[in-house]
C-alpha cells in the first residue's frame, strides 16, 4: 500500500508546490520589472522598432511641466486627505468603542462605500458635485449660501476629489483602529484613572499612542492610494481645470495610451514607483519616533 | 446626556454614509427632470433609465464576464496561495528562503513600474480582448501566499506525521487535513481577491476593448464618460446602481467576512 | 502542463477528497479548458476554399447598420470572397485600439475608420499596404476625388494608403425658435455678431443668480480631440483654409489663432457658455442656442427631438475682418488596408465596391455623412435626396471648403497641448490669448523636440 513515489520525499514535493509561483514570478513580476528598466531608456510607440535614447526619458522628465504638476497635485491629495481620514476614523472608532447599541449596524454602515466600487461612487458624487443641478449646490443655494464650483475651478477640484476618497475609504480605516482601539489593554485606562486623568489626557497620553501601528497603516494604505489615484480623475474631470486633478496614474495613462509614449509612460510609472517608495520610508520613520 | 450626543453623532455619520445610496436608488427611477431633487421620493416614477441601460449596453453580459473573471481569479489565488503556501510553511527544499524573499520582495513593487510592461506583454501574447488577459495576471497572488503560509504554520506539526505515516503525500495532506482546518483564511482571502479583481478598473481598460468581454466596472464607466449615456444622468446613475447591486447584496449577508477580509489585507475598492 | 498537473492531482486525491476541494479544482480546470476553447476558436478563421476578409467599421448604430447592408449585399453578389464584419472593438478612442492590434497583428483586413492624424505611426510600422501599386488606383481615385485633395493625403514616403472615404464639416448648428424670440434674424457670421447675439440670449430666467440659458456649449475636460470641434474649425476658417503646419512647420502662433482664443475667452468670460458640465442634451431641450457639430448631429436631432423643435445649419462664425469662403474642420474618416491580410487584391476590391455611387448614397442616407466625392451635389444620382435633405445639402456644400489635420506624428500631443493653454486661457481667462497662443507654439516645439532627438 505504501507509495514510494517522486511525492513523497519532502523536497521534491517542495519544489513541485512552490512551482507555479516561480513561473508567476519569472513571467509576471520579474520580466516586467527587467523590462521596465529596458524601456526607461527607450522610445517606444509598440509598433516601431525600439529605439534607445539613454537618459532622454529623464531628461524629459526634469523638464516635464505636467510630471510635477502631477506630483504636486498628490501631495495636495494627500494633504487634504490623511488628516480628514485619521480625525473622521478616529472620531467614529472612539465613538463605536463606547458601550452602545446596534453596534454592528453602525459599522456595517460606515463600510458600505469601501465595498462599492470606486466607479459607482465617482458617478454618484459626480451628480452631487454637479455645479447646477448637483445635491449639494441645491442644498447650499437652499439654505441661502452660495454654490461651490465643486469640481469646475481649478482650486477646488482636487480637495472636492480628497473628500470624495475620505468618505469612500474612512470606513475601512474606523474599523482598523477599532481593532487598535480593542487591543489596548484596560488596565492603562483603570491605571490612568487612579492618578486622577481627564478624558482627553487619556486620549493623548494612552490612546493616541496605542494606535501607532494602525496609524502607520492607515498613513500607508493612504499614500499608496493618492498615488494610484485614477478612475475618479479619469471619469470627473479628466484631468482639468487645468491639470489641477492629473493624477500621476492618469498622466501615465494619457503618454501611454494617448499619445504612444511607452518609454516614457515606463519612466513615470518608476520615478512615481521610487518617489512612494521613499515617501512611505519617511513617514514610517515620523510616526514610529513619535 | 453624554449618550445621547454619541448616538446623534453616530446617525448623522450613518445618514452621510447611507444616504447618498439611497438617493442614488430613489434616482434611478426619476426622470430626468425630477433628478436633481434632494429628497427620496417624488410624484411619478419610470424605469425608462433602467431601459435605456438595458438597450445601450450588454450590462447582463459583462456581469457575466465580471463574475467569471472574479470567479476564476478567486478560485485561483486560493488553490495557488494554499499550495504554495503550504510548500513555504510545512517543507524543507533548498530555495525556499530565497523564494519567501521574493515574495515579500513582490509586494513592496508598486504596480505603476510593471503596469506598462505588463499591458506590453498582454499585446506580445496576443492576449488583448481576451478572457486570458484579465485572469492569468491575477492567479497568483504573494498576498494570498503569505496568508496561507501564516495560517499554516500555526497547525500542529503531529497531524502531518500523522498522515505521513499513513502514506499521504503532500498534496493529499494539504487537501485532507489542512485545507478543511483553514476556512477562516479561505474566506479572507477569497473575499480579497474576488474584491479587488471585481472593482479594478485600470487593467480590464488596458487589456480589453471588445464590448461582449468587458467587465462591469469597465463597461459602465465607458457608458457613463462616452456617448452612449448622452450625458444623461439617470442612465448613468442606473448603471451604476446596477454595478454596485451584486456586491452589496452579497455585502447584506457576509458583511462581518468582508470587513475583516478587507480589515485585514487592508483593501480599499 | 498546468492541465496535466491538476488532472494528476483530482486523480490523487480521488478517493479520499473533501467534496468543496474535489469541485474547485473541477472548475479550475473546466475554467483552463473553456478559456483555452475560446482562444482556438478565435484563431480558426482560416477556412478552406473561400477567401474570408474581415473589415472593420466604425463602432456608432448608424455605421454599424450601414455596414451590415453593404457587407450583405457585396456577399450575395460574391460566393467565393466573403466579408465579415465586426465594430472596431469601443475604446476611448480607434486609434489606441488599431495601435495595439498593430502591436499584436490582429488587424482586420480593412478598416473604414481611419483617421489621417494617426496613420503616419502606421505607416512608419509597415502596418499599411501602399495602395499605389494598384493598376487602377489613380483612375478610381481621380475619378472620385479632386486632384489636389487627392494629393492631401500623399504620405511622407511619397505613397498613398488612404482612401478618402467620407467627411463630417463641423458647422453651426442653431435653434432657430430661441434666436427668433432674441430678434435675431440671420445666423451670426462674424465674431461679434456671434457675441452680439450671445448677449441677448444667455440669461437668467428662473432669478436665482446664476445663468440657466446659454449661448452654446462645449465639453471642457482638456482632452485634445475635444479641440477638434471647437477651436480647429475656428482657427481653419480663421485663417481662411490653414492648417497647424505649413510645409512641415509649425505655424500655431499667428494672429487668427490668437483671434480664435480671443474670441473664446469672450465666451466663457461673460457667460455665454457656461464652464459647468451639464447634464442631458440642453440643447435639445431648448437651453442652449448653438451647437458646433458634424453633419451626424441632423439624424441625432431628427431621431430625438420634439415636434415643435426647428433648427438651421450656418457655417462657422469667422473673425469680423475675414473675407472669403469660410473653411472648417472637415473631420475625415479614411479607409485602408492592413498589411497582415493575405489578399490584397481582394480586399481593393470590397474598398471600390464601398466606395459606389450607390454605397455613398446608402451613406448619405443612413448615417447623414457627407461622402468625399466630386460633384456630390451636382450629380443627378444625389440630386434627389438633397431636395428632400436640404439641411445635408448645407453640409454637402461646405465639404468641398474643408481642411483635415495635419498626418505629423505628434499631432495629438500637439492638440493636447492647444487644449491645457485653451483651458487656462479661455475657460479661466489667466492668460493673455496672446501669450497663450505663443506657450502653445512652444510647448509644442519642445515636446517635438523630444520626440525627435
Amino acid at each position: 500500500m505504501r507509495k514510494t513515489g517522486f511525492l513523497l520525499k519532502e523536497e521534491h514535493s517542495g519544489y513541485l508546490m512552490s512551482l507555479p509561483y516561480v513561473v508567476y514570478f519569472c513571467l509576471f513580476v520579474a520580466f516586467p520589472l527587467i523590462f521596465s528598466f529596458i524601456l526607461v531608456f527607450h522610445r517606444w510607440n509598440i509598433i516601431t522598432p525600439m529605439e534607445f535614447i539613454g537618459l532622454g526619458n529623464f531628461e524629459r522628465l526634469f523638464h516635464d511641466v505636467q510630471f510635477f504638476k502631477a506630483l504636486r497635485n498628490t501631495v495636495i491629495f494627500l494633504l487634504i486627505h490623511i488628516p480628514l481620514q485619521i480625525v473622521v476614523a478616529l472620531l467614529f472608532a472612539t465613538l463605536l468603542s463606547q458601550q452602545i447599541k446596534a453596534k454592528g449596524l453602525f459599522r456595517a454602515i460606515y463600510f458600505m462605500p469601501v465595498i462599492v466600487s470606486g466607479v459607482v461612487v465617482t458617478i454618484l458624487w459626480m451628480q452631487l458635485y454637479n455645479y447646477d443641478a448637483g445635491i449639494l449646490n441645491v442644498l447650499l443655494s437652499k439654505l441661502g449660501l452660495k454654490r461651490v464650483p465643486w469640481l469646475i475651478s481649478p482650486s477646488w477640484a482636487m480637495p472636492s476629489i480628497a473628500i470624495m476618497a475620505t468618505w469612500k475609504n474612512v470606513g475601512l480605516y474606523i474599523v482598523i483602529f477599532l481593532v487598535g482601539l480593542q487591543n489596548i489593554p484596560g488596565y492603562l485606562y483603570e491605571a490612568a484613572e487612579i492618578d486622577g486623568a481627564s478624558g482627553l489626557q487619556k486620549f493623548f497620553y494612552i490612546t493616541l499612542p496605542s494606535l501607532n501601528s494602525a496609524m502607520v497603516l492607515v498613513i500607508i494604505l493612504s499614500t499608496i492610494g493618492g498615488f494610484s489615484l485614477f478612475i475618479e480623475p479619469f471619469v470627473m474631470t479628466g484631468g482639468g481645470p487645468m491639470n489641477s486633478t492629473l493624477s500621476a496614474m492618469l498622466y501615465i495613462y494619457n503618454q501611454a495610451f494617448y499619445f504612444g509614449h511607452m518609454g516614457y509612460a515606463a519612466t513615470l510609472g518608476f520615478s512615481f514607483a521610487m518617489i512612494v517608495f521613499v515617501v512611505i520610508i519617511i513617514q514610517r520613520k515620523i510616526v514610529e519616533r513619535k | 446626556m453624554k449618550k445621547f450626543v454619541v448616538y446623534l453623532v453616530l446617525i448623522v455619520g450613518g445618514v452621510i454614509f447611507f444616504y447618498p445610496f439611497l438617493w442614488m436608488i430613489m434616482a434611478t427611477f426619476r426622470s430626468e427632470i425630477d433628478i436633481g431633487y434632494p429628497g427620496l421620493f417624488v410624484k411619478s416614477l419610470t424605469l425608462h433609465n433602467y431601459e435605456i441601460v438595458f438597450k445601450r449596453i450588454p450590462i447582463l453580459r459583462a456581469l457575466f464576464n465580471s463574475l467569471f473573471v472574479s470567479l476564476s481569479v478567486t478560485a485561483s489565488v486560493i488553490f495557488f496561495g494554499s499550495v504554495v503556501g503550504y510548500a513555504l510553511s510545512r517543507l524543507k527544499f533548498k530555495i525556499k528562503g530565497l523564494i519567501l524573499g521574493v515574495i515579500l520582495f513582490t509586494m513592496v513593487i508598486p504596480f505603476q513600474i510593471t503596469l506598462i510592461p505588463m499591458y506590453i506583454l498582454m499585446v506580445k501574447f496576443g492576449w488583448v480582448d481576451t478572457y486570458l488577459a484579465l485572469i492569468v495576471p491575477g492567479m497568483i497572488s504573494s498576498f494570498g501566499i503569505l496568508l496561507f503560509r501564516q495560517f499554516f504554520l500555526d497547525i500542529p506539526q503531529d497531524l502531518i506525521d500523522a498522515a505521513r505515516i499513513d502514506g499521504c503525500n503532500d498534496f493529499q495532506i494539504l487537501f485532507k487535513i489542512f485545507l478543511p482546518l483553514s476556512k477562516p483564511v479561505m474566506i479572507t482571502v477569497g473575499i480579497f481577491s474576488f474584491m479587488a479583481t471585481w472593482n479594478d478598473v485600470l487593467w480590464p481598460m488596458l487589456v480589453i476593448r471588445t464590448r461582449e468581454l468587458m467587465t462591469m466596472p469597465q463597461l459602465v464607466t465607458l457608458f457613463s464618460i462616452g456617448g452612449e449615456a448622452e450625458g444623461q444622468l439617470g442612465p448613468q446613475l442606473a448603471a451604476a446602481t446596477l454595478l454596485a447591486l451584486p456586491i452589496v447584496v452579497a455585502y447584506a449577508f457576509f458583511q462581518r467576512y468582508f470587513i475583516e477580509s478587507m480589515a485585514t489585507t487592508g483593501l480599499k475598492g | 502542463m498546468f492541465i496535466v498537473f491538476l488532472w494528476n492531482l483530482v486523480y490523487n486525491l480521488n478517493p479520499i477528497s473533501d467534496s468543496l476541494i474535489k469541485r474547485t479544482i473541477l472548475f479550475l480546470s473546466v475554467l483552463l479548458f473553456v478559456v483555452g476553447c475560446v482562444r482556438d476558436v478565435g484563431d480558426s478563421t482560416s477556412e478552406v476554399n473561400e477567401v474570408y476578409l474581415t473589415y472593420w467599421c466604425s463602432p456608432n448604430q448608424q455605421e454599424i447598420e450601414l455596414a451590415q447592408k453593404v457587407v450583405e449585399i457585396w456577399n450575395d453578389e460574391h460566393d467565393s470572397v466573403k466579408v465579415r464584419l465586426q465594430p472596431i472593438p469601443a475604446s476611448q478612442s480607434s486609434e489606441e485600439v488599431l495601435l495595439a492590434a498593430i502591436a499584436g497583428g490582429t488587424t482586420p483586413d480593412i478598416c473604414s475608420n481611419m483617421w489621417p492624424g494617426a496613420m503616419s505611426d502606421f505607416i512608419k510600422a509597415g502596418g499599411l499596404v501602399c495602395l499605389d501599386t494598384f493598376p487602377d488606383f489613380y483612375d478610381v481615385m481621380l475619378s472620385r476625388v479632386p486632384d489636389d485633395l487627392l494629393e492631401s493625403f500623399r504620405a511622407e514616403d511619397g505613397h498613398f494608403y488612404q482612401v478618402p472615404w467620407k467627411c463630417n464639416p463641423v458647422m453651426m448648428v442653431y435653434n432657430v425658435k430661441l434666436f427668433k424670440e432674441a430678434g435675431i434674424e440671420k445666423p451670426p457670421a462674424t465674431y461679434s455678431e456671434f457675441l452680439a447675439a450671445a448677449r441677448k440670449i444667455s440669461k437668467d430666467i428662473d432669478g436665482d443668480g446664476k445663468p440657466d440659458r446659454w449661448m452654446g456649449y462645449r465639453d471642457i475636460k482638456p482632452i485634445w480631440w475635444q479641440r477638434l470641434f471647437d477651436f480647429y474649425p475656428f482657427y481653419i476658417a480663421a485663417t481662411g483654409g490653414g492648417t497647424l503646419f505649413k510645409k512641415g512647420k509649425l505655424i500655431l502662433n499667428n494672429p487668427a489663432a490668437v483671434k480664435v482664443f480671443s474670441f473664446f475667452q469672450r465666451l466663457y468670460m461673460e457667460n455665454y457658455f457656461p464652464r459647468s458640465t451639464l447634464q442631458g442634451d440642453q440643447f435639445l431641450a431648448g437651453n442652449i442656442a448653438v451647437q458646433f457639430s458634424g453633419t451626424w448631429i441632423v439624424s441625432y436631432i431628427e431621431r430625438f427631438k420634439r415636434e415643435d423643435f426647428e433648427y438651421d445649419i450656418a457655417p462657422v462664425p469667422v473673425p469680423d475682418d475675414y473675407r472669403g469662403p469660410v473653411y472648417t474642420y472637415g473631420d475625415p474618416k479614411n479607409i485602408s488596408i492592413f498589411s497582415t491580410t493575405h489578399h490584397p487584391g481582394y480586399a481593393w476590391e470590397f474598398v471600390k465596391f464601398l466606395i459606389s455611387k450607390a454605397n455613398d448614397l446608402a451613406l448619405l442616407r443612413k448615417c447623414t455623412q457627407i461622402p468625399v466625392r466630386k460633384d456630390l451635389v451636382t450629380d443627378e444620382y444625389f440630386k434627389e435626396y438633397f431636395k428632400e435633405n436640404p439641411k445635408i445639402r448645407k453640409f454637402a456644400e461646405q465639404a468641398p471648403y474643408t481642411r483635415g489635420v495635419d498626418g505629423v506624428p505628434d499631432l495629438k500631443e500637439i492638440f493636447h497641448i492647444v487644449s491645457l493653454e485653451y483651458e487656462a486661457c479661455c475657460i479661466y481667462g489667466v492668460k493673455e490669448p496672446g501669450k497663450a497662443v505663443q506657450d502653445a507654439e512652444r510647448n509644442a516645439k519642445v515636446v517635438m523636440e523630444w520626440n525627435r532627438q
